[in-house]
């Protein structure tokens, strides 16, 4: 893992990325106990593409392979980990990548989502391994019940929230 | 030490540790796939298509 984190900081370095966080099941280890994934989310600011409105990857997978990382599908292979890269969708994960918490890898600089946003997310998401993700934060006590709160009702997600309350954690 | 302790003291590892780990676990499901590719491949070899129907 440092050395895909160190060729993704080089890519911020070099301007290809802005803004860089891990999430998903990585970014769960940094709160959790580690459980088994397959490749690492990466959340990521897209710098505009000159003359277009659009955003586009491209030049983060030119970028990469030609430093000698492989494409795999929807993923792009980087020091052995396949890596997804996603631009943030969304209010929520927006804000996710704006709060994310700075930490080291082996003395290599990186991002992690906050555990508040991982499971608001992982709400939103709404797959049962999401949902099995959400029951372990709370479980192990990692979120902050407060600003969970905050951000589940700054993003809409109250409702949806108590439906899931309502049927995974009531006995 | 009970599942709630481990879960716990794994928890609380620092993260390149725990990283180390996925890396392990990551690994692992690789050869188990891997092999489950192999063992289907040499069955298949084992039974071609004319022996299969040949039994029927």
């Amino acid at each position: 893992m440092k050395a895909t984190l160190e060729m993704i900081n080089r890519m911020q370095a070099d301007g290809v990325i802005g803004k860089y966080a891990i999430g998903g099941a990585v970014a769960a280890t940094f709160y959790l106990e580690p459980s088994a994934t397959e490749d690492v989310d990466i959340f990521v600011m897209l710098p505009p593409t000159p003359g277009s409105s659009l955003l586009s990857l491209s030049p983060i997978y030119e970028y990469l392979t030609a430093r000698g990382c492989r494409v795999a599908g929807e993923r792009i292979v980087v020091a052995d980990w396949p890596m997804q890269l996603l631009a943030p969708h969304g209010a929520l994960e927006q804000e996710a990548l704006d709060d994310a918490v700075e930490t080291e890898v082996e003395g290599v600089r990186t991002w992690v989502l906050r555990a508040e946003h991982l499971v608001a997310i992982a709400l939103q998401t709404g797959r049962a391994k999401d949902y099995a993700r959400i029951v372990q934060f709370l479980e192990q006590d990692a979120v902050d019940a407060d600003k969970l709160k905050r951000v589940l009702m700054r993003h809409g997600l109250v409702p949806k929230w108590e439906r899931f309350e309502h049927k995974y954690l009531e006995e | 030490m009970d599942e709630k302790e481990r879960r716990k003291r794994l928890a609380s590892l620092p993260f390149a540790e725990k990283l180390k780990i996925l890396e392990k676990l990551r690994d692992r499901s690789r050869v188990i796939a891997t092999a489950g590719l192999r063992k289907a491949r040499v069955r298949h070899e084992r039974e071609p298509l004319d022996d299969v129907t040949s039994k029927s």
